[in-house]
């Protein structure tokens, strides 16, 4: 045996590996790897790429994450070019052709739910780094998650038939509990519903739609544009005179310019776990969506 | 600063804009109430703009959006419904990404550089402040069929037109395998197989034009690229190309191999490290050049957020041997050392230094340019770049430089590599 691949078996045995495991699932988020890993129980390994406390939109295409890409049996992505900045150039590297676009072991979790903010007329960048084919941040919507979670289950079972019951009655325990939970959740919200709040950015739209509260202006005048003080002026008016109570950021946002609006119009900022992973208690969906009714109610309380 | 340029760019977007969801709510106001309205938005605006440290906009879009248009969900089909006669845009459907980037600058030269220190452009005519244009690249990308891409990046620059890169990649090919094949630019270090606009700094360090080829070693040929199995980004290229080096005007077999690794220091902190050679045929019996790189890049970024520093570095040796003038047999060396600060979104700064022979007549010895750089990123898809070098040539003779830089993208280019 030459020493080359004899150093690398004894390498790769240093990996921590999924004893038992079926299938190595490697997901674009956190949150994506939660699901699936309430999905796929103890058959599937998860890797996620990016972190909860990451903006998902600006994450580095780091050569090593391609290396996990080599060995997925499944990418899990949100779709909807949330991942365009730096998904494409990993999975070309990582040489797993399966794993392209459209192939049997890609499942894009936007193709599982309704999307909403899809642009109806002409498109350009002069309304801002706008997703053009639709808003990705659907995951903060149990009702959206559940879906994922149900079509990755199929997915799942496709690819390992062998153990296709189990992820079938995984997800719909899932489903079970994150029902139950969300009575729990909108019970919680419910003295607050028909609020007006302002967001940073529309990662909110399906929180807010799901919650039952008005988004009546956003920090950036355009998705990813940096606001001018005159906008700002405007949001404060627009907070004092809707009474808006919340400003809603999520935790990889600078607050800077949400904590000045929040001291001029008398709201607070409400500063959102932007996905599972983004604080160590938000470990699992069901903890993080715990944690994201929790800071909407505290904001959102007289 | 900088708001008052976004406030002007948003005023010009504005036009197309239409009523912020906000003021959906509003009723009429009456018309002293609208003075009255007016006279603390702009008191309201003042505090802001003092409290952020910034100017307020001198004119405000006061109709800007608080997003662009968009539809409430489109209601799910029937079960039943299929579209009739067919999806009409299945032509649109089939055109690969077609982006072009645009890049030009006003430069101001103290020397003559054509003269005494001939490297790849952008340089003016000395003591004069001249409008380049630098670079239009026409991208057209996608993939061919399930098992490879392809892209394609034309180039029109002031000396004309061509292909900068078109290549064919592999997408599936067994044990770790990827080629490239085309004309591409060689696997050899770091800079020379980016493009210009994925460059932090405008131009190429000086040991670049001096020891490989004026624009980038490139040529048609075929590039393998191994992928080593193991738990980090190993990765190994062999090159067989046709390459002009630097200053000559006749094309060269070549031979390139590159070693490629990158390993995670820490979290947000990634290291890579590439060592290059590549072996050039040279006119006459027993004749060649061979050179020889090393590359270091090194990114630290905390992952909340989008500041980082990177820190970037190649050295370059070139030796030339079996030449019918032995005169020119021998080795030269040169490198740089650049870092690069992106303070957020919008502004990015950075310092270089450059080390190469001199090329220009009668000097010999090094020469060694310091470059500061301010960026700002007015968006994703422009930069604006204040570059100011100062060349110092042997001899102790020294000439500054200063350049204004701007870029812009538009289109789908696909995302760039690390």
């Amino acid at each position: 045996m030459h020493p080359l691949p004899r150093l690398a078996s004894l390498l790769l045995a240093l990996v921590p590996a999924a004893a038992g495991a079926s299938l190595k699932v490697v997901t674009t988020t956190d949150g994506l790897a939660a699901l699936a890993r309430d999905v796929g129980g103890d058959r599937v390994a998860v890797t996620a790429l990016s972190h909860g406390n990451q903006d998902p939109h600006f994450v580095d295409p780091n050569p090593n994450l391609a290396v996990k890409l080599r060995d997925a049996d499944l990418l899990v992505d949100v779709g909807l070019d949330l991942e365009i900045g730096w998904l494409p150039p990993l999975v070309n590297q990582s040489r797993n052709a399966a794993i392209q676009p459209g192939n049997e072991r890609r499942f894009t979790a936007a193709s599982a739910v309704r999307v909403l903010d899809v642009p109806t007329g002409p498109v350009d960048r002069s309304l801002g780094d706008l997703h053009p084919a639709g808003n990705p941040h659907f995951l903060n919507d149990p009702r959206r998650a559940v879906e994922v979670a149900q079509a990755l289950a199929a997915k799942l079972a496709s690819l390992d038939p062998a153990g296709a019951a189990g992820y079938r009655a995984r997800a719909a325990d899932f489903a079970r509990r994150i029902g139950a939970a969300e009575q729990r959740w909108l019970a919680t919200l419910a003295p607050f519903r028909g609020q007006a709040i302002i967001a940073k950015h529309p990662t909110v739209t399906y929180l807010a739609r799901w919650a039952g509260l008005r988004i009546v202006g956003y920090l950036e005048p355009k998705p990813g544009v940096e606001p001018p003080p005159s906008h700002l002026a405007e949001m404060v008016e627009v907070a004092r005179a809707q009474k808006v109570r919340a400003i809603l950021v999520e935790t990889y946002y600078d607050t800077r310019t949400a904590a000045l609006v929040a001291r001029l119009s008398g709201a607070r900022v409400c500063s959102l776990p932007g996905d599972v992973g983004a604080s160590r208690t938000a470990s699992g969906y069901e903890a993080y969506m715990d944690e994201v009714v929790k800071a909407l109610a505290g904001a959102l309380a007289p | 600063m900088r708001y008052v340029v976004l406030a002007g760019l948003l005023a010009a977007g504005a036009a197309a804009a239409q009523e912020p969801q906000a003021a959906a709510a509003a009723t009429p106001p009456a018309p002293g109430d609208a003075a009255r309205k007016a006279e603390e938005h702009r008191r309201l605006e003042e505090q802001i703009a003092k409290e952020l440290g910034v100017s307020p906009a001198p004119a405000a879009s006061p109709g800007a959006p608080p997003g662009p248009a968009l539809a409430p969900p489109p209601a799910p089909p029937p079960a039943s419904a299929a579209p009739l006669g067919g999806n009409p845009f299945a032509r649109v459907l089939m055109l690969p990404d077609v982006s072009a980037i645009g890049s030009g600058a006003l430069v101001w030269n103290q020397k003559d550089v054509q003269v005494v220190s001939p490297r790849s452009d952008p340089y003016g005519p000395g003591g004069k402040v001249q409008p380049v244009f630098q670079e239009l690249e026409v991208a057209l990308q996608s993939v061919v069929d399930p098992y490879a891409r392809a892209d394609v990046f034309l180039t029109f620059h002031p000396d004309g037109a061509g292909v900068e890169e078109a290549y064919l990649t592999t997408l599936g090919l067994p044990a770790g395998l990827q080629i490239r094949a085309g004309t591409l630019k060689s696997p050899f270090g770091r800079m020379n197989q980016q493009h210009p606009h994925v460059w932090d700094f405008v131009g190429t360090p000086l040991p670049m034009a001096r020891l490989l080829a004026v624009d980038a070693l490139e040529g048609p040929g075929v590039d393998v690229a191994w992928l080593a199995p193991v738990p980090w980004f190993l990765e190994l290229h062999l090159a067989y190309q046709d390459t002009v080096p630097g200053f000559e005007t006749v094309g060269r077999r070549t031979g390139v191999a590159h070693l490629l690794q990158y390993f995670d220091v820490a979290e947000g902190t990634t290291l890579g490290v590439g060592l290059s050679a590549a072996r050039l045929d040279e006119p006459g019996a027993g004749a060649w050049r061979d050179l020889y790189g090393a590359d270091l890049f090194l990114k630290i970024r905390p992952p909340q957020g989008r500041a980082y520093l990177t820190l970037q570095g190649e050295l370059f040796a070139r030796r030339l041997s079996g030449l019918a003038d032995a005169g020119q047999d021998g080795t030269r060396l040169g490198g740089y050392l650049q870092a690069l600060w992106r303070q957020n979104a919008y502004w990015g700064y950075g310092v270089r230094w450059e080390g190469a022979p001199a090329a220009g007549p009668g000097l010999s010895g090094a020469e060694n340019r310091w470059t500061a750089l301010a960026t700002w990123y007015p968006s994703e898809f422009q930069r604006l770049r204040l570059q100011v070098s100062d060349d110092r040539l042997p001899g102790g003779s020294t000439g500054w430089e200063a350049l204004l830089a701007m870029e812009f993208i538009i289109g789908a280019h696909g995302a760039h590599p690390f």
